[in-house]
């Protein structure tokens, strides 16, 4: 595989997320109860990835602005011109014509295609460098060619085909569905852990009674007996986002900043609804904390591997616990995070308070923490640009 | 995708002569993983230990290798595994379904190449997927100095997220332990034991019940299994990848042979450095049951 395209810096966005949910049942078996999974010897509430994934997924799509269409179609132009240039040895203008051709039959300008309703497709490199393949070895014949003449070039060549993939901007993050076919190459650039719970945490059943409000005074007894499931649990959710990756599956740098915003906000701010009417559990995280790391993603479950004990005030313990996990993990592998900040509830007169100054800095409002990490990455992109 | 330049296999460490041997140590820890052996379809399963592919495929994610390109030299490292808690089954009952609340697609693709809906509207698409939980393993890779090199810095700067087998599985740190100028089995052998605290525990109060003793014995050793590559050796494994690439996934079958090493617990303080003392009742232990 030829390659055009240099590859943005390493940078992985890290989202570190204690939530604390009251009794609730969001997550299911096939038996009924909350899931589970043994870790550090004692049993914890588990939340797959898969439902927090589809609970950021729904509050994703539902926010996610329509795009430019104008700015979105110059974009993928120059892109595809520029991959044209460096394999075909073309100039600019010469390959910004023959690009401008190539797309002409996906009709992006005249509008959105049919059968994509809310959002519009993205092109990945990918698809790029399998459309400027096609033109490769005859890109300056090609250029040759009047207006008419290569138009008609063109629609023999199997562009439609190429771009039969794009996708998307929930799909640059979240990957294919089990259902998609395998043509489809997009890798997620999203990681997302099964969420645990910081503690150990016991099942717990809920015995209900349903009574007939119109039963006669000859019938005694219930309608419906039954049981639910149910545990209360301090949760400490993960996930990560490549945004080299990102780009990558976007070859779009707007959108690759737009989509990690909202990935923010809508995993930090979904819930899993399994049995919402009845337990009413929507919370909000006590603790967002965001690293960005330009060597590797860190999971910091580890900080409780040893179950939280303690006797009040669960979350502001696992608080204090992963502030020193991170501090530790920093100071162990020496590997300072390019940016940290995080947006939490504890006041001053609770203890995790410093740890969690000295990891992640002084607390800020999640809209400020947003901006932040938008800054940053923005100019994280910036070497690429002067590079190029 | 595109790939980055190989970097020099630039040998860090003068002591790394070429004729010396060269093992790389990875720690395999995290909640749950997940290494599949023969999964399809609607049922995804997973081994009792990492498999070569798993681990080779973490590698090559790493190092920055996509789906498509070949393995090369990383198909040739050898694999020993050892497991330092084995952790248990854990069944995960995983629904799909399009959170727009469309039906789901064919499998198939019309010959524009799109995917038309499923006909009946199927809606829900059952998977059951098998993960183990609460385990431990250290995965050791014998090869060229210079690659093995290459890949220490890949792991701890890798080019895609890394994962135990299954992508939801994040790795906790540290994933590697670094490079060792020894022989597979004698730097599985010495490598300290990397279990969770309360396991360690669990290991001192079971040999101090088993001597009659009333507290926990700390003993200098423990014995794990483990799985070493071997031409010689006397298993069959299905494991080895030969190609990645979605469209003509591939694997291969390696001799391994299974041993069981005694290495250091690394507890603060030993009591005894011989686990296999005399037991008082050495047939019955009902406490074992409960996990004490």
């Amino acid at each position: 595989m030829s390659q055009p395209a240099a590859r943005p810096p390493r940078t992985y966005v890290d989202f570190h997320i204690l939530q604390t949910v009251p009794p609730a049942n969001l997550n299911r078996d096939d038996q009924g109860n909350p899931k589970e999974a043994y870790y550090g010897g004692v049993r914890r509430s588990r939340v797959s990835s898969q439902a927090w994934k589809r609970a950021t997924r729904t509050h994703f799509a539902e926010r996610v602005p329509e795009q430019d269409l104008a700015t979105r179609t110059r974009r993928i132009l120059g892109a595809l011109a520029e991959d044209i240039e460096k394999r075909a040895g073309l100039d600019r203008p010469a390959a910004l014509r023959l690009a401008d051709a190539l797309l002409a039959p996906l009709e992006l300008s005249g509008g959105k295609k049919k059968d994509e309703s809310a959002y519009l497709l993205f092109y990945g490199r990918r698809q790029l460098d399998a459309v400027a393949a096609l033109v490769a070895d005859q890109a300056t014949e090609l250029s040759a060619l009047s207006d008419a003449d290569l138009a008609s070039r063109v629609k023999e060549l199997p562009v439609r085909e190429q771009f039969s993939t794009g996708h998307p901007i929930d799909v640059a993050l979240f990957g294919r569905m089990v259902a998609d076919i395998p043509a489809l190459k997009v890798d997620a650039a999203a990681q997302v852990a099964h969420a645990l719970s910081t503690h150990a945490v016991e099942l717990e059943f809920d015995y209900f009674t349903a009574v007939d409000d119109e039963q006669t005074d000859e019938e005694t007894g219930a309608g419906m007996i039954g049981t639910i499931g149910f545990n209360s649990a301090t949760l400490y959710r993960y996930a990560s986002v490549g945004l080299h990756q990102l780009l990558d599956n976007l070859t779009d740098e707007e959108a690759a900043l737009t989509a990690i915003s909202e990935f923010a906000t809508s995993f930090a701010r979904s819930m899993p609804t399994g049995y919402q009417n009845s337990f009413a559990h929507r919370t909000l995280p006590s603790l967002v904390a965001v690293v960005v790391r330009e060597d590797q993603p860190v999971n910091l479950v580890s900080a409780f591997e040893q179950p939280v004990a303690a006797p009040s005030g669960i979350a502001a313990a696992s608080a204090a616990r992963l502030a020193e996990e991170h501090t530790r993990a920093t100071v162990a592998w020496g590997d300072a995070p390019a940016f940290a900040a995080a947006t939490h509830v504890f006041t001053d007169h609770q203890k995790p308070t410093a740890a969690l100054n000295s990891a992640f800095g002084p607390p800020i409002p999640f809209s400020a923490l947003l901006e932040g990490l938008h800054t940053h990455l923005a100019g994280a992109l910036k070497p690429k640009q002067a590079a190029q | 995708m595109t790939t980055p330049a190989p970097e020099p296999a630039g040998n860090t460490h003068p002591s790394h002569g070429s004729d010396e041997p060269t093992v790389l140590l990875l720690r395999l820890a995290g909640p749950l993983q997940s290494w599949g052996v023969r999964s399809s379809f609607n049922r995804r399963d997973t081994g009792a230990e990492p498999t070569k592919s798993g681990v080779i495929g973490l590698l090559a994610a790493a190092a920055g290798h996509p789906r498509e390109q070949p393995l090369g030299e990383l198909a040739d490292l050898t694999l020993g595994i050892r497991v330092d808690q084995p952790g248990t089954l854990l069944r995960d009952y995983h629904t799909v379904s399009d959170y727009r609340g469309r039906p789901l697609p064919q499998a198939g693709v019309s010959a524009k190449g799109i995917q038309k809906p499923t006909s009946p509207a199927k809606h829900t698409h059952v998977t059951t997927r098998f993960y183990l939980q609460d385990a431990v393993f250290v995965a050791a890779l014998d090869g060229p100095p210079g690659l093995l090199t290459t890949l220490d810095r890949a792991v701890r700067n890798p080019a895609f997220p890394l994962a135990l087998g299954r992508r939801s599985c994040p790795p906790t740190q540290p994933l590697s332990l670094g490079l060792r100028t020894t022989d597979m089995e004698t730097a599985l052998r010495s490598e300290p034991w990397q279990a969770s605290a309360h396991t360690r525990e669990q290991y001192a109060r079971r040999l101090g019940r088993e001597r009659g003793l009333h507290q926990p014995l700390h003993a200098g050793t423990i014995d794990c299994a483990a799985t070493i590559e071997d031409p010689r050796g006397d298993d069959r494994l299905q494991d080895a990848p030969v190609s990645f690439d979605p469209h003509q996934r591939a694997f291969t079958s390696r001799q391994v042979r299974h041993a069981w090493l005694a290495i250091p617990t690394g507890f603060d303080h030993i009591d005894d450095d011989q686990p296999h003392g005399q037991a008082d009742d050495p047939d019955h232990d009902p406490f074992a049951l409960l996990g004490w």
